[in-house]
């Protein structure tokens, strides 16, 4: 028989999202478990070497390891526990508890819990996933992998290769790699601007010349057991090659940095419904899924571009977790039209006691002296303008409403207008 | 998406300092320059370095002894010559580390005479976990 | 009017002057040059007469391109040479394996060399898994005939073998009112002839399977069909033989062989001159190669190659098992069984495969214009169809006969060979049949020089890795208590721990790469494709295997994953 353990709160994922809401849980006297699979904690900052991190959080121009220790270090002083190497198989409900299987190198576990908080990250779109095609050889890998290969074995992946897609992971890795004396032939991307933090684009590219080539893709990957070339073609309006533009390009691997999915799979085997626009959990503004007691944070909720948002978010599910309340929430929608890619959270609680609540949205598409508008029905809440707005950079805006406002069944609506 | 590059007289930069990412016009009339676009003073200090003494920080890693963590990360504690990023890159691949190190520890000091130090950026030398 | 005259006149009417048919010895020869492959395929086709002649081989020039050779293993030593089997089996697909393992059974020395770095790299393992019913087949046909008695066999090769197989039938849809009613009458004839089948409703058919197209109106259910892992099973095979004396050698290829007196007296591979007693040809693609080498070529191979998509498993929930749609497969016309969409063991939705006539025996490679055709077609059975759902997707190469049957026999000319050529659909289904066949065959060749006596220490048992997911709660925690290994899970997406891959790199046949790992335990077999743990089995392999991190490669030698350290490698 599988004994049972009960915790007040339970972090799944032990990444910056999870630190922090692990931390905050605890702070406000929950008895809360920490839960990690790998057997360090910190996640993906683990291996992300390069500065920028915790510049709005603490002023300082942290490294990723050196951003998470921020959060390992209060471990010891708190009271957490922390489980490493251990993975959630499962996970079931009982009324408003959660129960999760655990396999750990002592055995298999049984949780019951008041609060589950899933803060499970993303992981990176492959290249099955955007088309690639060719045969399956080695030097085929995504930029988390790459990175992986990098700068925790302390081995190069390539000695010349590809980019393709100019995400942030991607821009980090041609510097990366450049720096460690490997030749990055070019970073390719199939939308017309770069997907990527423009400083990056500077930074990691035009410092080291690394050519940035957009509205190409890489339509076939050529070799036999390791990759030898790499075929591009131009790509219309539709982000279909065009034919006979294309080129061979000859290299040892083709890098993927083509964007990043929400992990979200234990949050959908319980039920948590899912918005199709982050592809992450549908929450409130205390980061509550509409499934009460399993919150949502971090990566998994919606793909940042800042580790100091992803803490933030768990900071606001730990808090929450730790102090949940059986009242109704008085659920209000929040909407956005085709002018916002997405606005989170998509529902606030009209009988919260808090008047700010944070929003984070992304544009659509590039604006200039953009305003958004916040609207009920005909009733404009909130306008702000905003001088650049890009899809890769995420917006923070906190705005302050009152429950009269939030009164009646219409949602608040997000709009952006030039 | 390309930099309007050997152009001293007008010049868009990119500031690198924050996630903003501030594209900053430059211009230089008379041995002034004048900058526009930036949402801090921060911006305007890296436009007018940027185009007289490029700096940058650098982040890598160099190897260890220790199996169960092959390399480190490591960093400049403060900013060095862009031009000299490869020459501190090379220098550090003659360094192995072959002590329980952790953030903060100066793995190299005044590394290639920029006087900057290189330090350590991780604990998994001496985390459990 | 002659055959022959009539078929010359049919190329010449096609194709003017430049091709020809002969006879001789009861073998039909094309000859000639041709720059379009289609039409190179095309002129066995039209010429091909199984019922007179033993078989056809297609030597007319392709002209338009050069046909790259077979791909050839790096090493070169004399591991075997001087190596003297009984019985030398070429190919290591399912069908060498199978074959290995029934040969096991008789007192023979064996030796199975396979040219790739591991057990079913080619045909077998690119392919959708399906164990047929046999639907579709004419009577007559040596590979009717395989099929029927395989697939009864499943059950037991299955359980002796420690292999997951599900018999969970497949439908065949039909839409529109004539097609049910065909479908009605259609039931009663495949009651005479063979394979059971059972008539649903519309009605009947959406309880069962409710995701599929409203517009089908009744189905034909066989309750015989089953999937299985097609390199499961031939890894099962293949470990079972030389768990009971088989000598396997991986990364060795046939490269000629010397006959005398219509007998093969040394074979010649990468790994020095072997002197077997009787050879068995199970070389797929390249089975029309090794009877040239044998003096006894007396059929073609025209390569057809077959992409296959497989889906998440959050979008495989939707169906239950195989279905596909009358009209779909094309069966007739472009000699695949089309499985359709089928749900595999691993319980992924595999949307395929489609056949394209090609002269590239390896070409694995897959184009986005064959999956749209595919998903396409497919989506006449399911409209929800979506290439977003997609984890991943392969290519695989049938080694077709122009006579579209299998070749299961001693050689026309050459005294000690034995055929188990022009093996594609239903070759997994067979395999097992085959094999007995051909075990027997390999024993009859050999008693010509001496006695052959049933092995008396043959074990048919075969105990595969413990599949920690599968266990229950109970059990999983106390096989991780006794190995803690178990308990640490390093695939996240297939759930799979470190102990099973360390399993899989301590087998009776050594695996020691990324894809062979895959293979056996199904890490990378999940949405991510090896993003998060694709390192971390690279380590697993290099420490259990002794190797370092650079040495370990993906599918095997030159194939490596890592260049060498940072700061050292001078690119």
């Amino acid at each position: 028989m599988i004994q049972e353990l009960y915790f007040d709160v339970t972090v799944i994922g032990a990444g910056p999202a999870g630190l922090a809401a692990a931390l905050a849980s605890d702070h406000e006297g929950a008895k809360t478990l920490l839960i990690e699979r790998e057997a360090r904690l910190g996640g993906i900052l683990k291996q992300c070497i390069h500065d920028g991190f915790g510049l709005v959080r603490f002023g300082e121009k942290l490294s990723g390891p050196e951003y998470a220790e921020r959060f390992i270090e209060q471990l010891p002083d708190s009271h957490v526990e922390v489980w490493t190497l251990s993975f959630v198989s499962e996970i079931k409900r009982e009324k408003n508890e959660s129960l999760l299987t655990v396999i750990t190198r002592e055995g298999m576990k049984r949780i019951r819990t008041r609060s589950l908080i899933l803060a499970t990250g993303c992981r990176e779109r492959t290249s099955r996933q955007i088309g690639v095609h060719g045969r399956h050889c080695a030097g085929v890998l995504t930029a988390g992998t790459a990175q992986y290969y990098t700068n925790i074995l302390g081995k190069l992946p390539t000695k010349r290769c590809v980019i393709l897609g100019s995400g942030d992971i991607g821009l980090i890795m041609a510097r990366r790699l450049t720096l460690e004396g490997a030749k990055v032939v070019g970073v390719y991307e199939a939308k017309p601007t770069p997907s990527g933090l423009m400083r990056n684009v500077s930074q990691c590219l035009w410092d080291f010349d690394i050519p940035l080539q957009v509205s190409k893709t890489v339509t076939r990957v050529i070799g036999d057991a390791r990759l030898t070339a790499v075929e591009i073609a131009s790509v219309d309006a539709c982000m279909c090659p065009i034919k006979g533009t294309e080129e061979i390009i000859p290299c040892d691997a083709l890098i993927l940095s083509v964007g990043l999915i929400p992990e979200n799979e234990l949050a959908e085997s319980i039920g948590v419904p899912i918005d199709f626009k982050t592809k992450g959990a549908v929450v409130d503004e205390r980061n509550e899924t509409l499934l009460r007691g399993v919150f949502a944070c971090g990566n998994a909720l919606h793909v940042n571009d800042l580790v100091d948002y992803v803490s933030e978010s768990g900071e606001v599910a730990g808090k929450a977790a730790a102090s949940p309340t059986n009242r109704s929430r008085g659920l209000v929608p929040v909407e956005c039209d085709q002018s916002l890619l997405y606005v989170v959270p998509q529902r606030l609680c009209r009988n919260s006691e808090e008047m700010e609540r944070v929003f984070f949205f992304r544009s659509a598409r590039d604006m200039d002296n953009a305003t958004l508008t916040v609207a009920k029905g005909e009733q404009v809440l909130f306008t702000k303008k905003f001088a650049h707005l890009r899809p890769p950079e995420m917006e923070r805006i906190p705005i302050t409403l009152s429950k009269k406002e939030l009164d009646g069944n219409l949602p608040l609506r997000f709009h952006l207008e030039e | 998406m390309t930099e309007q590059k050997n152009q001293t007289s007008a010049r868009e930069i990119v500031c690198i300092v924050c996630p903003n990412g501030c594209r900053i016009q430059c211009k230089e009339t008379d041995g002034q320059i004048v900058c526009n676009g930036q949402k801090c003073m921060r911006g305007k200090e890296y436009a007018i370095a940027e185009l007289t003494h490029p700096m940058r920080s650098l982040t890598t890693s160099v190897r260890t002894v220790f199996p169960d963590s092959p390399v480190v990360s490591v960093r400049t504690s403060g900013e060095i010559e862009k031009s000299k990023l490869i020459d501190v890159t090379k220098a550090l691949g003659q360094i192995i580390v072959d002590q329980r190190i952790k953030i903060g520890d100066i793995i190299a000091e005044n590394i290639c005479d920029t006087g900057i130090n290189v330090i350590c950026t991780s604990d998994r030398l001496v985390h459990p976990y | 009017m002659s055959y022959i005259k009539r078929v010359n006149r049919k190329l010449t009417a096609r194709f003017g002057g430049r091709v020809s048919a002969r006879e001789q010895d009861c073998v039909l020869y094309l000859e000639g040059e041709l720059d379009q492959w289609d039409d190179v395929v095309a002129a066995g086709l039209v010429s091909v007469n199984r019922k007179r002649y033993d078989g056809l081989v297609n030597d007319i020039r392709f002209t338009g391109d050069q046909i790259p050779p077979m791909r050839l293993p790096k090493i070169q030593d004399d591991a075997l040479n001087g190596a003297t089997p009984d019985v030398l089996i070429i190919g290591g697909g399912i069908i060498g394996s199978a074959i290995a393992r029934e040969c096991a059974r008789y007192d023979m020395r064996i030796l199975l060399v396979e040219k790739e770095h591991d057990i079913a790299m080619q045909t077998t393992s690119r392919n959708d898994g399906m164990v047929h019913p046999g639907i579709d087949l004419i009577p007559g046909q040596i590979k009717r005939r395989y099929n029927m008695r395989g697939n009864r066999m499943y059950d037991q090769v299955c359980a002796e073998l420690d292999v997951p197989f599900l018999r969970s039938g497949q439908y065949v849809c039909f839409q529109g009112r004539m097609l049910a009613i065909a479908a009605f009458f259609g039931q009663l004839y495949y009651k005479l002839l063979g394979p059971r089948v059972q008539y649903l409703s519309k009605k009947e058919f959406f309880k069962r399977e409710p995701n599929m197209s409203p517009a089908i109106t009744a189905a034909l259910f066989y309750p015989d069909a089953g999937v299985v892992s097609p390199y499961g099973l031939a890894l099962a095979y293949a470990e079972n033989a030389v768990d009971n004396g088989v000598q396997a050698s991986f990364d060795t290829a046939v490269l000629d062989m010397t006959v005398e007196d219509g007998r093969i007296t040394s074979v010649q591979t990468n790994r020095g001159t072997i002197y077997p007693k009787v050879v068995i040809n199970a070389a797929g693609v390249f089975s029309e190669d090794i009877a040239r080498m044998a003096q006894d070529r007396f059929f073609s191979i025209h390569p057809r190659k077959g992409t296959n998509t497989i889906l998440d498993h959050k979008a495989s929930v939707r169906m239950r098992t195989i279905v596909s749609s009358y009209g779909t497969s094309d069966t007739k016309k472009r000699h695949t069984k089309g499985g359709g969409l089928v749900k595999t063991i691993d319980r992924n939705i595999l949307v395929g495969p489609d056949a394209v006539e090609t002269y590239l025996k390896e070409d694995f490679s897959t184009s986005a214009e064959n999956i749209a055709f595919v998903f396409d077609k497919q989506r006449i059975t399911d409209p929800a169809l979506h290439m977003r759902d997609a984890i991943t997707y392969f290519s695989g190469i049938r080694a077709a006969t122009y006579e579209e049957d299998f070749i299961i026999r001693k050689g026309k000319w050459t005294k000690n060979i034995v055929h188990a050529a022009g093996i594609q659909s239903p070759g997994i289904t067979a395999a097992p049949a085959i094999a007995v066949d051909v075990s027997k065959m390999a024993a009859d060749v050999l008693s010509q020089t001496r006695e052959v006596k049933p092995n008396p220490v043959f074990n048919p048992i075969h105990k595969s890795i413990v599949r920690a997911n599968e266990l229950s709660e109970t059990e999983r925690d106390a096989l991780i208590r006794k190995n803690p290994d178990y308990g640490e899970i390093v695939c996240r997406c297939e759930q799979i721990s470190r102990g099973e891959v360390i399993d899989a790199l301590h087998r009776s046949i050594l695996c020691d790469t990324l894809d062979g790992v895959r293979r056996r335990v199904r890490p990378s077999g999940g949405r991510c494709q090896g993003a998060f743990c694709g390192p971390l089995v690279l380590q697993i392999i290099a420490q259990e295997c002794k190797e370092s991190l650079e040495m370990v490669g993906k599918s095997g030698p030159g194939g490596e994953v890592l260049f060498g350290s940072i700061k050292e490698v001078q690119p």
